[in-house]
């Protein structure tokens, strides 16, 4: 990410001294973005929100734990967010959020994995490294990170069976790591 | 992943980490990455490398403009957050060890062979030299019975819902019965393996919108009267479930753990 990771820095040390202004700082400078990234996977306003919510009270109380010599801040309350999203995903609402799926046709360009390809810097590592893999294997991993889909749904969608969608992945992401490395 | 047994090589470990990031471990996987993560430092940073990896994606999500309720809702949870570690779950009242509830139900008469709530099980091991007279303890089973139907509050003893919990293999675990005046109790139906620092976390959904709201904390399987008192009143098809959660329970007031069991209320003949 461009944006320097210091004034979440500042938030986060902020929360750990109990101050809440740190909490208001984050949010005003966060919560519109994470409220997108866990609407990318929750598909529903009030999911998002709800993650969003958890995250920042996760936030609040772990920001003691956070070791920045470990990583950026920035990554940390994202990963929280994703692990949120993933399970009010995997857990809570499962049944009621396949019904609405939206099948892969009625996805615009614009919200699916190739937009969050284009959305990328143009320059970025992660984007060049990403189009040096095929069409599909690359969706895949877009799909994995940004929509939460599991390796079964990914086979699903991509009409493969399971193992080839593993293996896929397995290769796409040595791929990847070699290329980023 | 690797076969049991056999030590996970570098590649294989890299590649769990990638999973985790991604979302792609399955329930086993995501379970040894998670242990990883808390015990091995070299995981964990294979993890922050694929997190900072793909941490570009995030930034391209759309904002959403949050609503304005949002923050307020945020600040109150924190604010609560000092007590809420401790005090919702102290409120879980301990079940009397020695004098029946008055929320109790009534046993139904004793048969020729009754069996001891398992809350009383205490009470009636040490009391062993019952089981030995068969006669006299079904004598003291409804000397029992008698006493706990002359406490109840005039209340009906019979449960107007009743759900019995599931295991994930579908082998009933616990009991909960759910009473007119409000009050319900959870009785198990077997022992669970509760780990060291982890307690079993008992919810209730009553709305998808609030989700799950947590009625009790336990540190093994045993006969409770649930929290309900800040619920509406419990109705047809609600959901009931105990997850294990570290010990001082879930850290952000929802299910974080595996569920053990679960099931919902029908209301009895």
């Amino acid at each position: 990410m461009s944006q320097p990771d210091g004034d979440i820095l500042d938030a986060l040390r902020a929360c750990q001294r109990g101050d809440q202004a740190g909490l208001r700082a984050l949010y005003e400078r966060e919560a519109p973005r994470m409220v997108g990234v866990a609407y990318r996977m929750l598909r529903r306003r009030a999911l998002a929100e709800e993650a969003v919510h958890d995250t920042f009270v996760l936030v609040w109380r772990q920001a003691a734990s956070f070791d920045p010599a470990r990583g950026a801040a920035r990554t940390w309350i994202y990963a929280i967010l994703r692990n949120r999203s993933l399970n009010i995903l995997r857990g809570e609402t499962r049944t009621e959020l396949v019904d609405d799926f939206e099948p892969m046709g009625l996805e615009s360009e614009e919200e699916g994995p190739e937009g969050a390809l284009m959305r990328l810097a143009e320059s970025g590592r992660l984007r060049g490294c990403l189009e040096r893999l095929e069409p599909d294997r690359r969706r895949a991993i877009l799909l994995a990170y940004v929509r939460g889909l599991t390796h079964g749904e990914l086979a699903g969608r991509f009409g493969v069976p399971l193992g080839t969608m593993k293996s896929w992945i397995r290769r796409s992401l040595l791929a990847l790591r070699e290329c980023l490395a | 992943m690797s076969a049991q047994g056999t030590p996970p090589t570098p590649d294989e470990l890299d590649h769990l980490a990638a999973e985790h990031v991604l979302g792609l471990a399955d329930p086993a996987d995501e379970a040894r990455a998670r242990a990883l993560m808390s015990a091995d430092p070299a995981f964990r940073a294979l993890v922050e490398t694929w997190r900072a990896r793909f941490a570009e994606l995030d930034a391209t999500a759309a904002p959403g403009a949050p609503s304005d309720a949002l923050l307020e809702r945020i600040l109150a949870s924190v604010a609560a957050a000092p007590e809420a570690e401790a005090a919702p779950h102290a409120t879980v009242p301990e079940p009397p060890a020695r004098t029946p509830a008055a929320a109790q139900p009534a046993r139904p008469a004793p048969g020729p062979a009754p069996r001891p709530a398992p809350w009383f099980a205490g009470f009636w091991e040490s009391l062993a030299f019952w089981r030995t007279a068969g006669f006299a303890a079904s004598a003291a089973a409804l000397v029992l019975a008698v006493g706990l139907a002359v406490t109840l509050p005039g209340g009906a003893p019979k449960p107007v819902f009743v759900a019995v919990l599931l295991t994930p293999d579908n082998q009933p675990a616990a009991v909960v019965n759910a009473f007119a005046n409000g009050t319900a109790e959870l009785i198990p139906l077997r022992s669970i393996e509760v780990p060291q620092g982890r307690a079993l976390e008992v919810w209730t959904l009553q709305d998808r919108g609030r989700g799950p709201v947590s009625i009790g904390l336990l540190e093994r399987a045993r006969t409770v009267r649930l929290d309900l008192g800040r619920l509406p009143a419990t109705g047809p098809d609600q959901l009931f479930e105990i997850t294990l959660e570290p010990s001082a329970g879930s850290p952000i007031g929802r299910p974080t753990g595996p569920i053990l069991m679960k099931g919902t209320t029908s209301a009895p003949l």
